[in-house]
């Protein structure tokens, strides 16, 4: 298994624990072929009830995978302040695909993360998740779809779009992105921060 | 059956957990970070599909509160002159009010539905109900028809709003048929407060001081407001329909300016 590093080694401020998310992390990393001699790290802002989240390290040459998290991201929604497994499964499972995506060099064109438009960013989070489903994770497949109609456009072409991207375990960065961009259907909304 | 039914005894399945505005308050993360709820919501924030749909929640919860909240006034009180009673007509009107809250209940479900939401998915905060057990039904009508009600429409705007700049056709068109709604529970409010405290100004004095208190507390550090930025916007124009003199628009407005300045200054 990767070797995982949670940041921090305890909570104050929510009923979170460190060794809890590395095995979460840990499943997840083994899941999706992430090599074993690799090292994860995964920093958690506890002060945080947000839900963002940014691949800080892509873990190139020597540098471990870096993730970082706002705490409400791996919060259970009915139950604030505590842990919540399946959301975590979820961030980390979709984050590390990510990374792994971007390892083949058929995702060599992808833009830097902070360069991804809303809807590719949305296109890529669904091209994770309905991976992540096949292998058994719980993927709130109707939010996913809102979430891409909210950025492709609220209709027949965009649910199309959603439908190819959510079914597909082997596309390459322009076919992923020739897809979302033919979806939308108005022009592509900028991320405002 | 029980009369001023209390909060904690109301009907949930276990889907449903609840959140106690003391547990709220003394999250310490309030006093480390700024909540996602204060901001504006517009389609072009990453995060933006995922708070609609908290936000969607909330007016769920809300909805069957209000529910609650209205069917009790038309249980609690006895018809008649006295000061514990109510009009005949009050009762109709609160009753019709059931009628429109439990249709929202069945489309903010469906809205639900259509934005990949789970029922009890969000924690649920039983404030509004708590608003809604005042023995004095003038107070209810200030707290829950014009306070809460009033924010409903404030809220309601909001999320047609943002459904029209996402070119949602369904969440534009729902939020604009259940924002008619409310204006009308409003001026309900407006009207029956003002018929049932004529010659009472003690009454109607004490009845709009609990106002401002609900209109405080569901201020939430100000997230209501006129500013450009402001989460939820204040509606004049639909407020104005319902009753509210330019006067009371102005003095939420007011309120939840220095509730905004007291989070910035703490």
């Amino acid at each position: 298994m990767a070797r995982i590093e949670v940041e921090p080694g305890s909570f104050a401020m929510v009923d979170y624990d460190a060794a809890t998310i590395g095995a979460v992390a840990g499943r997840m990393a083994d899941g999706l072929g992430v090599p074993s001699d690799e090292e994860i790290r995964i920093e958690v802002d506890e002060s945080s009830p947000l839900a963002r989240w940014s691949i800080a390290s892509g873990g190139q040459g020597d540098e471990p995978i870096v993730l970082k998290v706002d705490g409400g991201a791996f919060e259970d929604t009915r139950r604030p302040r505590q842990f919540d497994e399946r959301r975590t499964a979820d961030v980390v499972g979709r984050l590390l695909l990510r990374v792994l995506d971007r390892r083949r060099a058929d995702f060599a064109g992808a833009p830097a993360e902070e360069d991804l438009t809303l809807a590719q960013g949305v296109a890529w989070d669904v091209y994770a998740v309905g991976r992540l489903v096949r292998m058994g994770h719980d993927g709130q497949r109707q939010r996913r779809l809102y979430q891409f109609r909210n950025r492709h456009g609220f209709s027949d072409a965009a649910d199309n779009a959603f439908e190819h991207i959510w079914n597909a375990d082997r596309l390459t960065w322009p076919e992923l992105d020739a897809i979302s961009a033919e979806a939308a259907a108005r022009p592509v909304l900028e991320p405002d921060g | 059956m029980r009369k001023i039914f209390p909060a904690d005894l109301l009907a949930r399945d276990e889907r449903f957990l609840r959140q106690t505005q003391e547990a709220r308050l003394a999250d310490p993360r309030r006093r480390t970070s700024t909540p996602d709820n204060q901001t504006k919501l517009t389609p072009h924030a990453r995060n933006a599909p995922d708070r609609a749909r908290a936000l969607m929640h909330g007016i769920f919860v809300g909805e069957v509160q209000a529910l609650e909240g209205a069917g009790r006034t038309c249980f609690d009180f006895d018809v008649g002159s006295g000061p514990d009673d109510v009009p005949f007509e009050m009762k109709m009107d609160m009753a019709r009010q059931c009628w429109d809250e439990a249709r929202h209940c069945e489309i903010s479900v469906k809205l639900s539905d259509h934005m990949g939401t789970e029922l009890g998915e969000f924690v649920e905060n039983t404030t509004l109900y708590e608003a809604a057990c005042n023995r004095d039904p003038v107070l209810r009508l200030t707290g829950v028809n014009r306070a809460l009600e009033g924010l409903a429409i404030d809220v309601f705007n909001t999320m047609r709003e943002f459904g029209r700049m996402a070119d949602d056709p369904v969440l534009e068109f729902c939020e604009d048929w259940m924002l008619a709604d409310e204006v009308t529970h409003v001026k309900m409010g407006s009207d029956w407060l003002r018929r049932m405290t004529e010659g009472d100004r003690e009454r109607l004095d004490r009845a709009l001081e609990f106002q401002k208190v609900v209109d405080k507390v569901f201020s939430f550090n100000g997230f209501r407001g006129e500013d450009d930025d402001s989460p939820i916007q204040l509606t004049r124009r639909f407020r104005e329909m319902a009753g509210f003199t330019p006067a009371e628009i102005d003095d939420i407005a007011e309120m939840s300016r220095e509730s905004r300045d007291e989070v910035v200054t703490a």
